[in-house]
């Protein structure tokens, strides 16, 4: 048991120094490198894009220990042979984590200037947009069932 | 696990990066980040909010607007106003139908 519950000790403690140093890399994403490219000049002219960057994670354990002594201490008493004294460990962990990347916009250096050009998720905002409408169409004919009543 | 501070656990922070250089205009770019610390994990995100140009001693700042998020939030908007007014419209009616 005890060099079971060693065992334990020293694999859990590695686990979580190791789930800890992941969790520091993932802090790195808030630099603004991660949001800005590499500028690429094509000519005269160089470009870097810009996106937003969200990246999320987590992560558990768990342990427990149990002896068959203890757990069915109610039974053995009434028992006339003891039983054998058997013990138990178990423990587990796990983790999860979600990122995801929108480009935003693109800076074009030119000779004549600096522009922005943003960029625009047409997807996005026409579900944007149909969600809205439907909506609205719900409403109304909630308002005229409701009228007519 | 140590006890973590209120402020290591929430940081909203704007930071500049490397600036980079173009024949006589230096570039520097400059994001937000929101940065969530709990003892078991974390969340960051981080998102561009503008450059600084820097041309003849000069500094200029160009805003990086999200086209797509602004969009996204007027038609939320849009649609939480036409509901408070669909609502006031039918509470006005049934309160004149019940005078």
């Amino acid at each position: 048991m005890s060099d079971q519950f060693d065992e334990f000790v020293v694999t859990t403690v590695k686990n979580q120094q190791q789930a800890a140093e992941m969790v520091e890399k993932l802090f790195a994403v808030a630099q603004p490198g991660a949001v800005y490219s590499e500028p690429v000049t094509v000519g005269k002219n160089t470009v870097i894009t810009a996106a937003e960057v969200k990246v999320g994670m987590g992560f558990g354990y768990g342990a427990g220990f149990g002896s068959s002594a203890e757990l069915d201490e109610d039974e053995a008493a009434g028992a006339e042979e003891p039983k054998d004294e058997e013990e138990g460990m178990g423990y587990g962990g796990g983790g999860g984590g979600v990122s995801g990347g929108r480009p935003i916009a693109v800076i074009n250096i030119r000779p004549e200037g600096v522009e922005v050009e943003p960029i625009v998720d047409i997807t996005k905002v026409m579900l944007a947009f149909f969600t809205t409408l439907g909506s609205m169409f719900f409403m109304l004919g909630k308002m005229r069932k409701a009228a007519r009543r | 696990m140590n006890k973590m501070k209120l402020k290591d656990m929430f940081q909203w922070q704007t930071i500049s990066g490397d600036p980079t250089m173009v024949g006589d205009v230096t570039v520097t770019p400059q994001s937000q980040a929101l940065t969530i610390r709990w003892p078991y994990g974390g969340l960051v995100w981080n998102r561009p909010t503008a450059v600084l140009v820097e041309r003849d001693e000069q500094t200029e700042r160009i805003p990086i607007v999200d086209v797509t998020r602004m969009a996204q939030l007027g038609l939320l908007g849009l649609g939480l106003v036409f509901s408070v007014v669909i609502f006031l419209i039918s509470a006005q009616h049934r309160r004149e139908r019940n005078e």
